[in-house]
């Protein structure tokens, strides 16, 4: 297994400062149903991106729910900048910025000014630098023409980005985003992924985010974690580390990203192809290179 | 009723009242209610009624909206005049209070971002009161969206058709259960991201500055005379009782005028 | 039964203020005592089942002019200090909607927040002594006690007011004011009488009053008694089955929520 992505962290690498910790934790819900964070801790280290890969019902939201203090550990411990953020939101939420799966219940205030301005206001900074952030916030992605407008009128696409922008507007240090990509169009996503690779290596923002969206981690994730069913964390790596373990990824139903699969049959088909490439970059390099030996 | 409908026109609207300070539109509402509840003579709380008929109809509210939503309360007031109400009369006052209130409630918020409004009424009510008062406004839309869909389900499925009264009693009382915890649950989500947000039981709003003085001050001057002619008719209804139907008179021409300019100006 | 629709100026005023200090008390210790987080993750609920009291008192059973009220169901899931807080936002709803006056939102939160509380203590001692199984029978059984007593509690204002019951339309019962009250057309006078602020009405001997409002509200009192416990015993029976932890969490325990999206926990 070799690294294609040098630039790629490992987790556990010591230097860093530890953002998220779970370790642990059991959710029951009422039902019966369990969700059981275990296997190994899931980490989050300042200035990287995380993303969190499972099948539906691995538990994937409660783990956010957990890292956002809406939920209490029956078992083990969440930690968040070192507190726990079930009881020690106040204390922690300023810091951290949120974008929740359905945006449409998250869009609280009737402009969509209003709406991005809605965190500032309510820690009370003055008025003169909440139309400041405001301003700077909606610029950054984009929407400035949007800031009158009434947000139910908006496109899917258009929704995520006002409630990404009222996540933003803090400058939090930890983003949460549960399945950021859905409804967006592919220069939508792009433009996304982009945003958040510069808001991450350029202000040390640590990005967490759940996604089905398996192409877009090669791209996005210094490292991904893989949920089994049942929320054991059965895995932890960097993106090249993670697709290239075949079997974890069939407990998790979770198919590789397309190259990854090319490769792998490549590598069945003739010994000497190259190891996995997990974007289109590496992959015409490395397919350059086998060509000419 | 979709809640989005109301914060549309609360936005987005261009009339006097929309450029009115939230403040001065909750001192007139104020006094507008004050007026309605000390008011015994129904020809004046019908004055009122057309009084504010004609406000919407002069500013062009989305009438279509806004009156079946101030007529709701008719509804239930109709039954408990029916129930209560010593003679036809009284039981006239009681539905045109309940809808002229409920008038003024509307214009108000078809005319003023939520968060105005609320944050107003959260600075003068104990925290967890303004708190839970917040809350149940949004609940309110949130209920009348899934009862309708409940009623339709309910009707289709198991029918209230009275066949068997008792099954379909019991699958409405079980549907009744299904709204309570499916509305809790949304209303859970609205909270949660509430708090994540920052909300902590006060919203904070930067108050809208009034962009229309003179609105304002016709506000409140309207909004007085009605309450002085309610208080009068009131305190002095034995010399005023033979002229209660002046102010309504007067009202109607009001009505008529706006009706007459706005076909005009069409 | 847990309102009297009692216009504004019937009531002799140490009456209704001492109802409105009162209530204001409560609140303000309900509301004092609030700054916990856990108290604050339940106000969703809170909005909740006060936008749920405000539909279904305004909407009545319309053959027994009879409304169901859900105060039980409402104190079985609130618990006491939250209770308190629902029943007044509640209440001035109502009072603003017409539903009664403004003067006996304060009374009328008393016997809300009464009703809530006996709810919610007989069923948590009737579920002590009869087991977690028996929710259904508990909440009907809590249901009609605490109707009975609190029908009593009215009759006992009534008495206390010194006037009869009149506009006091409860429990089923239709209404006895009509004989009670003078009506505006005998007066020749509109909009005197009951709605006039009881100086012009003609009082008459209370004991006849009371006993006559008496016999109505505890003849036809119980049918509607029976109404609420089905409604309540069916509501809170599923709620029980579905998410215990609602009833049995303790008011206080964090919410449990259901995740939206992708989770597979139904």
């Amino acid at each position: 297994m070799s690294h294609t992505h040098t630039d790629h962290i490992h987790p556990d690498d010591p230097t860093a400062e530890e953002i998220v910790r779970i370790s642990c934790v059991r959710h029951t819900y009422e039902d019966g149903t369990s969700v059981h964070l275990c296997g190994l801790d899931f980490l989050a280290h300042r200035g990287k991106r995380v993303a969190v890969l499972g099948p539906n019902g691995a538990g994937k939201t409660t783990m956010l729910y957990h890292i956002l203090g809406l939920l209490k550990p029956q078992e083990g411990a969440v930690e968040v900048f070192g507190v726990s953020p079930s009881e020690e939101w106040s204390s922690i939420r300023r810091r951290v910025g949120v974008v929740l799966q359905n945006v449409d219940e998250q869009i609280i205030s009737p402009t969509v000014g209003d709406d991005v301005a809605f965190s500032p206001r309510q820690y009370g900074l003055p008025e003169a630098e909440v139309r400041e952030r405001v301003e700077r916030v909606l610029g950054l992605l984009g929407i400035t023409e949007l800031a009158d407008r009434v947000p139910h009128n908006l496109s899917g696409g258009e929704k995520r980005k006002v409630a990404l922008a009222g996540a933003l507007v803090m400058d939090p240090e930890l983003l949460v985003l549960d399945e950021p990509f859905e409804g967006l169009d592919p220069t939508s996503r792009q433009g996304l992924l982009d945003l958040l690779e510069r808001l991450s290596r350029e202000r040390g923002m640590t990005v967490v985010l759940s996604t089905h969206d398996i192409d877009t981690v090669p791209e996005f994730a210094d490292y991904a974690y893989i949920l089994a069913p049942g929320g054991t964390i059965a895995l932890r790596g960097t993106p090249a580390e993670v697709f290239a373990n075949a079997p974890v990824l069939a407990r998790g139903n979770i198919k590789p990203p397309i190259l990854a699969e090319l490769f792998t049959r490549l590598r069945e088909l003739d010994p000497t192809a190259p190891v996995t490439a997990l974007t289109v970059d590496e992959a015409a390099d490395a397919l350059d290179a086998w060509k000419k030996c | 009723m979709d809640v989005a409908v109301l914060d549309r026109s609360a936005v987005s609207g261009n009339s006097h009242l929309h450029h009115a300070a939230p403040r001065t539109k909750l001192l007139a509402f104020a006094l507008v209610l004050a007026s309605i509840v000390v008011s015994t003579n129904l020809f004046i709380v019908l004055a009122v009624t057309f009084a504010l008929l004609a406000l919407i109809a002069a500013e062009r509210l989305p009438a279509r909206s806004m009156l079946p939503l101030a007529a709701y309360p008719a509804l239930f007031a109709a039954v408990f005049a029916f129930a209560s109400a010593p003679d036809a009369l009284a039981a006239a006052l009681i539905i045109a209070k309940a809808v002229t209130a409920a008038l003024a409630a509307v214009t108000l918020m078809f005319t003023t971002p939520y968060p105005q409004v609320f944050a107003a009424l959260q600075r003068v009510t104990p925290g967890l009161v303004g708190d839970a008062l917040l809350m149940t406004y949004r609940a309110i839309f949130l209920l009348a969206d899934k009862l309708a869909d409940l009623t339709r389900a309910v009707r289709l499925r198991a029918g209230l058709s009275g066949a068997h009264p008792i099954r379909s009693a019991k699958a409405t009382t079980r549907a009744l259960g299904g709204l309570l915890l499916y509305s809790l649950d949304l209303s859970q989500r609205e909270y949660d991201v509430l708090v994540l947000r920052g909300y902590s039981g006060r919203l904070k709003v930067a108050e809208r500055p009034s962009t229309s003085p003179r609105t304002d001050r016709a506000l409140i001057a309207g909004a007085v005379a009605i309450l002085l002619t309610a208080a009068l008719w009131r305190v002095y209804w034995i010399s005023f009782i033979d002229y209660s139907w002046m102010p309504l008179a007067f009202a109607l021409l009001c009505l008529a005028a706006a009706l007459l300019l706005r076909r005009r100006n069409r | 039964m847990s309102h009297i629709h009692i216009p504004d100026g019937v009531l002799p005023v140490w009456l209704w203020l001492g109802g409105w200090l009162v209530a204001l008390a409560l609140v303000w210790l309900a509301s004092s005592r609030s700054g916990s987080v856990d108290v604050r993750r339940k106000v969703p609920l809170v909005g909740i089942i006060s936008a749920l009291v405000l539909v279904s008192m305004s909407s009545e059973i319309v053959p027994l002019a009879y409304h169901i009220n859900l105060t039980v169901i409402a104190g079985v899931l609130l618990g006491p200090q939250l209770a308190i807080i629902s029943a007044f936002v509640v209440q001035i709803v109502l009072a603003l909607l017409g539903h009664g006056g403004v003067t006996v939102i304060g009374l009328n939160t008393l016997m809300t927040m009464t009703e809530m509380l006996l709810g919610w203590g007989l069923f948590r001692a009737l579920i002590a002594m009869l087991g977690r199984k028996r929710v259904r029978g508990a909440s009907a059984m809590a249901t009609v006690v605490t109707l009975a007593i609190t029908t009593t509690l009215l009759v006992g204002l009534v008495a206390v007011s010194g006037v009869t019951g009149a506009t006091a339309r409860e429990t089923g019962a239709l209404d006895a004011s009509n004989l009670t009250f003078a009506s505006p057309f005998s007066d020749g006078i509109i909009g005197v009488g009951l709605f006039s602020g009881g100086e012009q009405a003609h009082e008459p001997e209370p004991g006849v009053g009371l006993s006559r409002f008496a016999a109505i509200v505890y003849t036809l009192g119980p049918l509607g008694w029976l109404l609420e416990a089905l409604v309540t015993s069916a509501v809170l029976g599923y709620v029980a089955r579905v998410r215990p932890s609602l009833i049995f969490a303790g008011a206080l325990a964090p919410a449990e929520r259901i995740i939206p999206g992708d989770e597979a926990i139904r």
